[in-house]
């Protein structure tokens, strides 16, 4: 017995002296950095300050894992557009664009059909040739995914059928889709012969994640499981080598602080918090971007099933409940936020001018002549963990309480499945960022797979819907826009509250060349990566 | 025939009573022990007496927000422009409610649950062992969202529950260990012999002798728990926003602009924690050097 | 006292099994559809047929016991499963449990060196400098909530003065493993020491008085032993059995304290892997997780049981 505990006392001491040993190295760490760091800044860069862009990969919100390459099918984050391509490359506003896996494409003048010829000798990163099996296995199982991008689906759909010969690609549209050069822009195209056999169900979890075959600049150098990942320079890449020769992602909780301990060059994002602190440091600078980015109230109406939620079928009731929220006051939150009313921005000539003004006088008396049950408590749902969104649902339940309703209001961890699956709550909220207005419209339609789940399969807004999408000239598109405005409005089943500006930061550790503008950074557009440097 | 008894209970009165004075007087002379009741008092107090006098913690004046400190708002601001003074006051009230309601119910069970294993012993005492190593092998954090995934509800009630409901080990272990070996006393066999009924000897005649102890760690717990709320509020499952609590204004401390920018929004709130912490444990050190009867 | 530890070791089959039992039942209640993780609501209500044949081949129909029993039975099998999102979870817990090992271990080390050290010299020096000021420390470092000690470690060390990183375990071009391993786990494991060294310090202050108060120091002492020698050897080797114990006690409350300061950090450790499975609902982690951090509880109880009837034959099971 006295042996075990000399043996415990033993092992104890061991570690004690190896903690000891650690002491000492810690002389040689600081010295290290200070040394890397040169730039002066206070924010020292501890690690990997040579030769690497950095950047950050959040994993607090749940919807990337640490342990695998996020999938290039929901967003488009900047460590992913590296590694994979589209048929064509978007410009920063995302609607004009160049061809890239592709050489030459055509359109017939019907908008239904799309001739597209690849490059030749194009290759993965494994060597393998990258060719239109590769784009047709990529679209058909697109529509199969689980985990994807509704902008896909919604496009795919309308494709009626796919022939290929030789490096020629046709897709044959059943109705014109205007968007769908600038869908296929952003649709990144998959290696057919490393996941023909994944299931598409669980295609973003397949083991490819964790080695990748890539088609664009970089290729995975080395994943760390937790930690980072980094990139190397893709050699089966046909275009200009870019001059940053390697990137550095790690996987981090928050983005200020790995901004701030020098962790990272490259911050997107449109939280107060991210923007003021991001804007309070010398050595990031920020660049504006023009995104539709949604926040808006949606009406928990009725389910596919029929199943509805009778306190919200008041037209009058949902009116009341927006009139007593003051939205442009909510606006103060955000860095930039501005309000609208429809799915078209007041600053857009397809506005239609209508405004839900904020009066609470008027809204408890429209909630009292409306019917509404006083004593029943209200529920808000919604699921952005962050602190202005936090702060944003806290003044709404304020403003709500002092027309005399009671709310109680929910932050839901699985959002999708709460407000869509779930849906045990009357008004919820939501933020989405937009490819573009159409996308907003889409969501009314009966066949939307999420919306159709709280607004009970509405077919009015359908026919709309459909001539937008197909609407190629700029003064159709606006008279359905003037329609669709109107018909939301009297329908209130989703509030715009404002669209927020979104900033990309980057560090004075990388020069970008003249003339890059960014684009919404959950989307891919040409940023002339190959010229961006590092500092010396 | 009355009259000697009622001298007996007399002197007992008396000789208890001058235990007290003596007592009393012992934590007088403890400086620590008595600073650390005048604060947690203090704090105590003013925060009642915010809540009773309806201090306005909880309107949003947005072009107010992240103001400092000043006059008009004795802590500043926060993120929405709410008075922090108030919240501050306010949110004293929601955690001292948690820690002191915790502790106290976790006690109880604790204590009784403790009483009958030790009293028992054998089978009894066995089973109970091996319960209170099940609660205390299991994490916290899962039962606090297994109960708000069912309930679908972040609420005050589900997290008194959980604390109450996987706090009630230690007092059980410490009771037990005592109801061991104060039963083989003399003086409970002698009440055995008498025929009391087990609760008679148990809950009345053993549990006082053990009271000292529990007190402590009664007094000690209230600072755990207001501790483990505020944790449980990072993480994002503790009491939601709606109600302020310590941890749920601390929170905000979790944007690192504001711990950079708006000191006043976590330094208040954390010296708040900090302090009625602080002054908990001293006054349990207090009371432990007053009460041990091993020291006496 | 080899029956005893076997026994001991046997007892924790049950309770294990009783863990796992609970929480699979308490997720099940919690009435989240893994079909909901895997299938995106769009395809839930455009392809019945394929989410049916999904659910059944997943066996997502049977009865629960049975579904309890297949996993218990893959469990044992070694096959932990995978995750809604579809890792394994077998390899999850290989790469992370280590990195909550390394740090729990670590700052056990630490604050155990700490904390007896100044409660050694405190009781030797009793009401002395160290005494005064190392004693208001330790208890102030136990009032602060644990997160905020964390953050604002991250404020100074690693924003303010860069001489830490602020997240994650490895950086990708470390030269030396050891200084890498070094200056990510310095700023967790201090933020966990600090919590930790006020209970110990006591602790190793009070049985050090208690020992250098008692008969046999003072009859070393009067043999005329010199008094560093006194202290060594037989005060501190008498002092450390019960602080030894505390020691082993204090396990899990770092287990615990490790799971908010991991998200604190970023440290990609088992604590991590939890917060995030339970904040996405991700219940295959949360499961296996959970029994992990039960099994080290069982395992630390055990310990001290074992050391208590070590250092006190008289103890009875279960004490």
């Amino acid at each position: 017995m006295k042996k075990l505990l000399a043996l415990v006392l033993a092992t104890t001491l061991t570690a004690a002296s190896l903690a000891g040993c650690g002491g000492g190295a810690s002389n040689d760490a600081p010295a290290a950095a200070t040394e890397a760091s040169g730039g002066g800044t206070a924010a020292a860069a501890p690690a990997a300050a040579d030769g690497s862009l950095q950047l950050a990969v959040t994993t607090g919100d749940g919807s990337t894992s640490d342990d695998r390459i996020p999938t290039p099918w929901y967003n488009r984050i900047l460590a992913t557009n590296l590694m994979f391509r589209g048929l064509f490359l978007a410009d920063s506003t995302l609607t004009e664009v160049e061809p890239d896996l592709a050489e030459t494409y055509e359109v017939s003048d019907d908008g239904l059909v799309y001739t597209i010829t690849l490059k030749d000798g194009l290759k993965w990163s494994d060597g393998e040739a990258i060719t239109v099996d590769d784009v047709q296995w990529s679209i058909e199982t697109a529509l199969e995914a689980a985990q994807i991008n509704s902008i896909y689906t919604a496009a795919f759909k309308a494709i009626d059928s796919i022939a290929t010969d030789g490096n020629t690609i046709t897709l044959t549209l059943a109705e014109p889709y205007a968007a769908m050069l600038d869908v296929l822009a952003q649709f990144a195209i998959l290696p057919k012969h490393s996941l023909e056999n994944a299931d598409p169900l669980k295609l973003e979890s397949d083991p490819f994640w964790t080695a990748p075959v890539t088609s664009g600049m970089y290729a995975l150098d080395e994943l760390n499981v937790g930690n980072y990942f980094t990139l190397k320079v893709n050699e089966n890449y046909e275009g200009q080598a870019p001059k940053i020769e390697k990137v550095t992602c790690y996987f981090v909780s928050d983005y200020v602080t790995a901004a701030q301990a020098g962790n990272t060059d490259y911050v997107y994002g449109n939280a107060a918090d991210l923007v003021e602190a991001l804007q309070g440091m010398d050595n990031f600078s920020a660049h504006e971007v023009d995104v539709l980015f949604y926040k808006y109230f949606i009406f928990n109406m009725k389910g596919i099933d029929g199943n509805e939620n009778p306190a919200m079928q008041n037209v009058e009731v949902r009116k009341a409940i927006i009139e007593a929220i003051d939205r442009a006051t909510l606006a103060t939150l955000y860095p930039t936020a501005n309000v609208l009313n429809s799915g078209v921005p007041n600053s857009d000539e397809a506005y239609n001018g209508f405004e839900y003004t904020f009066d609470a006088e008027k809204a408890k008396a429209d909630i009292a002549a409306s019917g509404y049950d006083m004593s029943r408590t209200l529920k808000i749902c919604y699921y952005n963990n962050d602190q202005t969104s936090i702060d944003l649902i806290n003044t709404v339940v304020y403003y709500l309480q002092q027309i005399g309703l009671t709310v109680e209001a929910t932050l839901s961890n699985d959002g999708t499945t709460d407000l869509f699956t779930t849906r045990d709550y009357d008004i919820g909220f939501k933020g989405k960022s937009s490819f573009s207005i159409d996308e907003w419209y889409t969501e009314y339609m009966s066949t939307d797979g999420l919306f159709a789940n709280i607004f009970g399969g509405d077919t009015s807004f359908d026919a709309l819907v459909a001539d937008l999408s197909k609407a190629v000239d700029k003064e159709d598109r606006n008279a359905v826009l003037t329609e669709l405005q109107a018909l939301e409005q009297e329908k209130v089943y989703k509030v715009p509250v404002f669209t927020v500006g979104t900033y990309v930061f980057t560090s004075n550790r990388v020069n970008i060349p003249e003339g890059v503008e960014f684009c919404n950074p959950l989307y891919m557009c040409d940023l002339d990566f190959e010229n961006w440097e590092l500092a010396q | 025939m009355s009259n000697p008894a009622a001298s007996i209970k007399e002197q007992n009165k008396s000789a208890a009573s001058s235990l007290l004075r003596r007592n009393v007087r012992k934590f007088m002379n403890n400086k620590l022990a008595l600073l650390g009741l005048v604060v947690v008092v203090a704090i105590t107090i003013a925060c009642i007496v915010g809540f009773i006098a309806g201090v306005d913690f909880n309107t949003p004046v947005l072009p107010d927000m992240k103001k400092p400190p000043s006059s008009v708002h004795l802590f500043g601001t926060d993120t929405i422009g709410r008075d922090l003074f108030a919240r501050v006051l306010v949110g004293g009230c929601y955690s001292i409610l948690i820690g002191v309601f915790c502790a106290v119910m976790s006690s109880v069970i604790g204590a009784a649950l403790g009483a009958i294993a030790g009293y028992f012993g054998g089978k009894t005492d066995t089973i109970l062992i091996r319960i209170s190593e099940v609660f205390q092998a299991f994490p916290q954090l899962v039962l606090v969202m297994m109960l708000v995934a069912i309930v679908n509800k972040r609420g005050l009630g589900n997290l008194l529950f959980i604390f109450v409901f996987t706090g009630w080990m230690t007092t059980f272990r410490m009771v037990r260990n005592e109801f061991m070996s104060i039963k083989g006393e003399t003086y409970v066999k002698v009440c055995e012999a008498f025929g009391m009924s087990k609760n008679n000897i148990m809950f009345k005649q053993i549990l006082p002798n053990v009271m000292s102890p529990i007190i402590v760690s009664t007094t000690t717990n209230v600072a755990f728990f207001i501790l483990q709320e505020a944790s449980l509020s990072f993480i994002g499952l503790g009491v939601a926003d709606t109600t302020p609590t310590w941890g749920n204004i601390l929170n905000a401390a979790k944007s690192v602009s504001v711990v950079t920018n708006q000191w006043w929004i976590w330094l208040f709130p954390g010296l708040a924690i900090t302090l009625f912490v602080l002054a908990i444990n001293f006054l349990g050190d207090g009371l432990r050097d007053v009460l041990d009867a091993k020291q006496q | 006292m080899l029956k005893f530890i076997i026994k001991k070791l046997l007892m924790m089959i049950p309770m294990l099994l009783l863990i796992s039992f609970i929480v699979y039942f308490g997720l099940q209640m919690t009435g989240i559809d893994p079909i909901n993780f895997m299938v995106s609501p769009e395809m839930l209500s455009a392809n019945k047929e394929n989410v049916e044949a999904l659910r059944e081949s997943l066996g997502l129909n049977d009865p629960l016991i049975i579904q309890y029993f297949r996993w218990l039975g893959n469990c044992l099998r070694g096959d932990l499963g995978y995750s809604f999102d579809g890792s394994s979870i077998a390899s999850i817990i290989k790469v992370r449990l280590p990195y909550t090992f390394e740090l729990a271990g670590y700052s056990l080390v630490l604050s155990a060196i700490i904390g007896i050290g100044i409660g050694i010299i405190s009781a030797v020096r009793q009401n002395g400098v160290i005494d005064y000021v190392g004693r208001v420390l330790a208890v102030l470092g136990q009032a602060v909530p644990q997160f905020l000690v964390g953050i604002i470690l991250i404020q100074i060390f690693s924003i303010k003065l860069g001489w830490f990183p602020s997240a994650n375990r490895v950086s990708p071009d470390a030269t030396n493993a050891f200084v890498d391993a070094f200056v990510h786990l310095f700023l967790p494991v201090l933020t966990l020491t600090i919590g930790m060294v006020a209970v110990l310090m006591r602790y190793a202050r009070n049985t050090m008085l208690d020992v250098l108060n008692s008969d046999y120091i003072k009859t070393a002492r009067s043999k005329g032993i010199p008094e560093w020698k006194v202290y060594l050897k037989h005060g501190f080797r008498n002092a450390m059995k019960p602080v030894l114990v505390i020691l082993v006690f204090r396990i899990p409350m770092l287990v615990g304290g490790s799971v908010v300061i991991e998200s604190v950090f970023s440290y990609p450790g088992i604590g991590l892997t939890m917060t995030n499975a339970i904040v996405s609902g991700d219940y295959p982690i949360v499961l296996v997780t959970t029994l992990i951090i039960a099994a080290a509880m069982l395992i630390c109880s055990f310990m001290v049981d074992v050391f208590n009837a070590l250092l006190d034959p008289r103890v009875r099971l279960g004490e």
